[in-house]
């Protein structure tokens, strides 16, 4: 029962947490779109981000010298009915719909500054 | 989001999930149950049931000298549909029946035999306390 122990600990992280509820809201993500959402270093979150990948939670995919990643859960897995729980839970947590909010503010300006997902180089 | 994680994180340890899909097995647990089930020591199966205890998922009810301990989830809460989930996914699962089941033999052979619990009981009813050393 360790792998079960295992996968909930993927969310037993408030940095994990927010992550995949900002993944849940988008298709994709650049690691610096979390970075600069929850305002975190580029190492860390790029060292919960891998966590996630090697649990299986998440996809990468480069692009130039970012990484992007997307959620790969399949339907009716462990992973996504947990997923499902989260959101149930989260949805009615003004600090959570604030995340989000602050993810649209942030795309909305790199979507201004530059065009399209070349505007990673937000430092 | 603190909270959330915290709460997340009680299933985040392989002998506390243990612990919690053995409760949700049965009505209530001594803490000696889940030492002979889990094979554990005394001091890890207490660390845990109180960590759950602080948490809100177990109350508590003192016996003699053991603490007995029961699932306290409130219907349609998160942590219930926290434990649904966990049923779900463990119930399929060879090593979690196998749980359960040496759970109810072990439960069953307390009853023919010498209750842990009611030895307990009946020495502390004695009138030749042992004395405080």
């Amino acid at each position: 029962m360790k792998k079960e122990a295992q996968l909930f600990k993927s969310l037993a992280d408030e940095t994990r947490l927010k992550m995949l509820w900002l993944l849940m809201g988008r298709e994709e993500l650049c690691v610096c779109d979390i970075m600069g959402v929850l305002g975190t270093t580029q190492s860390k979150a790029s060292r919960h981000l891998r966590y996630l990948y090697h649990l299986g939670w998440v996809t990468d995919r480069r692009e130039g010298v970012w990484m992007n990643y997307r959620l790969s859960v399949a339907p009716g897995s462990p992973e996504d009915k947990q997923l499902k729980l989260l959101a149930e839970i989260l949805s009615s947590r003004p600090e959570a719909q604030a995340l989000r909010d602050r993810l649209e503010q942030w795309l909305a300006a790199k979507g201004q500054s530059k065009d399209g997902a070349a505007a990673c180089q937000c430092s | 989001m603190r909270a959330e994680a915290r709460f997340f994180k009680s299933l985040s340890d392989e002998t506390r999930l243990k612990i919690l899909w053995l409760l949700s097995g049965t009505e209530e647990l001594c803490v000696c149950d889940v030492i002979s089930v889990l094979g554990i020591t005394q001091s890890k199966a207490s660390r845990h049931l109180r960590h759950l205890y602080h948490l809100g998922w177990v109350t508590d009810r003192r016996d003699g000298l053991w603490m007995i301990y029961r699932l306290a989830v409130t219907p349609n809460s998160p942590k219930e549909k926290l434990l649904n989930l966990l049923e779900e996914i463990l119930a399929p699962q060879p090593e979690a029946q196998a749980l359960r089941g040496h759970l109810a033999r072990c439960l069953e052979a307390k009853q023919h035999s010498q209750c842990a619990r009611r030895l307990k009981s009946s020495q502390k009813r004695s009138p030749q306390g042992s004395p405080e050393t």
